[in-house]
């Protein structure tokens, strides 16, 4: 890739990526309000609520909770960049992992009970969905024969052709990360959370709220990106695929009840897993 | 040892829109004591009671509950009646009923949708206070106001239906059982809901009798108990079994709910079908004397009045016993041992009113 | 700067706390988060996160008890805030002025900005009194004047 190209890619992210994430966040808020049978608030929503939040007064119950999030929003922020420079998938998993260890740790660092017990129940998300990423990867290496997210482009045929189940494993994942039910144990962003307040980011207010806000944008455009890998030979398929994951996500928000966390890790690793271990064998034993 | 965590649960908490708090002693997650906290809501109504007139009383009942105003009037004003020995006409007693009825209706349809909500069932949650709105916009045009109507007073009702309200009456009446039809299934059938009910919550039938259940919380156990079996106001000609489930947990009670308000549909129906001409309201002269005992269903269960005047301007005693207190020795054995994520619905479950508890 | 007080204006957060009385309001402040109302179509979420809110709804008579936890989560709240008393009991008592453990209206423990007297306050007007709440909101000139007034002393 040449430095220009690269260049513009760097920026757009830094750029685009918010405005993309929040248009989808407000589409996503109201279209949840459409399903409920009510009117929703505008599209343009999480910008107002991300203005309002960067300038209400700070106040943070210690100073190491402020490193954690500018760590998080960074860390957020470098996966999608190298996922969008075509760079090595397990690298930027790992680095993507690394964000959500940031906001753990944040929300441990304060001595509220409703935001440590957030973040073992965060703990415990990120010990269930991270195998299926690592089989993921496996998947992606032993179609392409390689790591570098741009080899995907590449190909003969999307990636889908060859890992549907994996795809379908991935479903769970997306739910958890973009923290909706029934996999919203940790905390919710848009609605009160019932069992523990606000649950991990109880304790951050003002700016730093607005900043995990922001992280969670990229997240959100990070995670359709990596959706759309299964059809990167194309870009109106790969749209086409983020968008009906999207939605899929969306409703399914809404027609479920918040499970409990031992049930959760029962389902994702026994269906997600399964699948997911399904798909790579097959590809193991035909290839 | 393990390690314990203290966890304030409320006083300000999102299920509940009243305050109640319970220490949750935890480990890991699970629940192993709980410590309820009360007094958030207390406003010394037994106290205020014996310094205001009593016909002023009745409005200091109607805000005692904001849920279930309507059933705390009647059991105020039937106990003053009791005292003074009015009999109250006959179409009163029918209007006193179909009022009651909307109450329990809009109360039930109101623990549904938190109870939803305590599960993370947001749409559901919207879809229940959806319908609920239909059975406001009937207490609204039948009593005249949405919380506090005030329709129910010492010596029959202050308001009377024509036929057009009771046209109206059964007209809503017909949206609201399309919109249960669709909620019902729901409640019973979605497999998350079980896996989130089903089981969580146990109290068996002996311990219910044992720590004082009452209402659907005792029906849910397998307990056939109704006030409404009394017969007091209309209920003795309406007849009509108790809806009781025998699973004993916060799936039996929350069908109990869910299937009453088919039955107060019904009981309304039935009501309108029977109700006499006539007059509404007689003269009240003089004040009350002696000792009372007044025992009426409320949605959440059995409210006991016991009232003492001594011929004074004002009461002399005034003891108000809700359902809710008689639950919360059941809640807290309920809640021992249970999840942290199962708390919020179990402490609904027995559909509490801290409003009711503390006056 | 103007687009920060719009903004404000448009995305309120709420917090609500019963502090006693007979949950009347209460229960038509949460009507009013339902479909026939729909406060979200205002940008306004029922957060129940003091640290997260912009406008606490005070619904009840205080008493000594819920005084305190009013105050407290009041003191949680991070500026701009703007405190909306819903309810004839916030307001003054209502019906229960004269009760011996009751502060007469939550102004006697936090600064409250709005009154909404209304026995049971219907959701019509919660939605209006929390509109212009949200233009209290707005405008920046009141940030300072909050954070120097002194609360009365608090009762109990
Ligand atoms: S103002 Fe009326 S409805 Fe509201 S809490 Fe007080 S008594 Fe209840």
């Amino acid at each position: 890739m040449s430095y220009p190209a690269g260049l513009g890619i760097i920026l757009a992210t830094f750029l685009l990526a918010p405005v993309v994430g929040g248009l989808l966040t407000g589409l996503e808020r109201k279209v949840i309000a459409r399903l409920q049978g009510r009117v929703g608030p505008p599209l343009t929503q999480p910008f107002y609520d991300l203005v309002k939040l960067w300038h209400k007064r700070p106040q943070a119950a210690n100073r190491i909770q402020i490193v954690y999030v500018y760590a998080h929003l960074f860390f957020m922020v470098t996966s999608l960049l190298a996922f969008l420079l075509g760079q090595d998938l397990l690298l930027i998993l790992f680095i993507f992992s690394f964000a959500t260890v940031a906001l753990i740790l944040g929300g441990l660092s304060v001595d509220s009970p409703y935001s440590r017990i957030g973040s073992q129940r965060e703990i415990i998300q990120l010990v269930t969905y991270e195998p299926i990423l690592v089989l993921l990867v496996i998947a992606y290496y032993q179609v392409t024969g390689s790591f570098m997210v741009s080899q995907a482009r590449s190909l003969e045929q999307p990636l889908l052709f060859t890992l549907p189940l994996v795809l379908i494993s991935f479903l769970p994942v997306f739910i958890i990360k973009v923290r909706k039910s029934p996999f919203d144990l940790a905390t919710q962003l848009h609605e009160p959370h019932q069992e523990l307040v606000k649950g991990i980011i109880t304790e951050y207010s003002g700016p730093y709220l607005a900043l995990i806000e922001l992280a969670s944008w990229y997240e959100l455009v990070f995670l359709l990106a990596l959706v759309s890998l299964f059809w990167a030979t194309n870009w109106v398929g790969g749209l086409l695929l983020a968008a009906i994951f999207f939605f899929a996500v969306t409703v399914i928000d809404n027609i479920t009840p918040r499970v409990t966390y031992s049930w959760m890790v029962k389902f994702v690793w026994k269906v997600g897993l399964g699948l997911a271990v399904v798909n790579v064998a097959w590809l193991y034993l035909w290839k | 040892m393990k390690r314990r965590t203290v966890i304030p649960f409320g006083p300000q908490h999102v299920v509940f829109p009243e305050p109640i708090q319970f220490r949750l002693i935890l480990e890991e997650e699970r629940v192993v004591d709980a410590i309820p906290a009360l007094g958030y809501m207390h406003r010394g109504i037994e106290q205020l009671a014996t310094v205001k007139d009593f016909t002023k009383t009745l409005y200091l009942a109607e805000r005692i509950c904001g849920i279930c105003s309507v059933m705390h009037t009647l059991a105020y004003a039937q106990a003053i009646e009791e005292l003074m020995g009015i009999e109250v006409p006959p179409r009163a007693k029918y209007l006193r009923t179909i009022w009651a009825e909307l109450g329990r209706l809009q109360s039930h349809l109101l623990w549904m949708g938190l109870a939803a909500d305590a599960i993370g069932y947001e749409s559901l949650f919207m879809q229940t206070w959806r319908a609920r709105e239909v059975v406001l916009e009937m207490i609204e045009f039948t009593e005249g106001s949405r919380i506090m109507t005030g329709s129910i007073t010492i010596g029959g009702t202050k308001r009377d239906l024509h036929a057009e309200s009771l046209e109206f009456l059964l007209h809503k009446l017909e949206h609201l059982e399309q919109a249960l039809n669709d909620i019902y299934p729901v409640f019973s059938d979605d497999p998350l809901i079980k896996q989130r009910t089903v089981g969580v919550g146990l109290l068996s039938k002996a311990d219910a009798i044992k720590l004082g259940a009452v209402g659907p919380t005792a029906r849910g156990s397998g307990i056939a108990e109704d006030m409404r079996l009394l017969g007091y106001a209309a209920y003795g000609e309406l007849d009509f079994q108790p809806v009781v489930e025998t699973s004993c947990d916060s799936y039996g009670r929350m069908l109990v709910r869910v299937k009453e308000c088919f039955q107060s549909i019904e009981l309304i129906r039935k009501a309108i079908a029977k109700l006499p001409p006539g007059e509404v309201l007689v003269k009240v002269k003089g004040r009350p004397e002696g000792e009372v005992i007044m025992r009426i269903e409320q949605p959440r269960g059995e409210l006991l009045y016991y009232l003492k005047a001594g011929g004074d301007k004002s009461l002399a005693r005034w003891r108000i016993r809700t359902p809710t207190l008689s639950n919360l020795p059941p809640l807290v054995h309920m809640v021992k041992g249970a999840r942290l994520a199962d708390v919020p619905l179990i402490t609904l479950s027995i559909d509490t009113c801290i409003a009711c508890v503390e006056r | 700067m103007a687009w920060v007080s719009s903004a404000r204006k448009r995305s309120p957060w709420l917090l609500h706390y019963e502090t006693g009385g007979c949950n009347g309001c209460a229960i038509e402040f949460v009507a009013a988060l339902t479909p026939l109302y729909d406060l979200e179509r205002f940008g306004m979420l029922n957060t129940g996160n003091p640290k997260h809110a912009d406008i606490l709804v005070v619904t009840g008579c205080v008493n000594a008890r819920s005084g305190r936890v009013l105050r407290n989560l009041y003191e949680q709240m991070s500026e701009p805030k703007v405190v909306v008393a819903v309810g004839v009991c916030a307001c003054t008592g209502g019906i229960f002025h004269d009760g011996y453990n009751l502060a007469p209206g939550a102004d006697k423990v936090v600064p409250v900005d709005l009154y909404l007297p209304n026995c049971a306050a219907r959701p019509e007007a919660i939605i209006d009194a929390l509109l212009t709440a949200a233009d209290l909101l707005a405008e920046t000139r009141r940030r300072d004047q909050h954070a120097h007034q002194r609360a009365p002393d608090q009762q109990g």
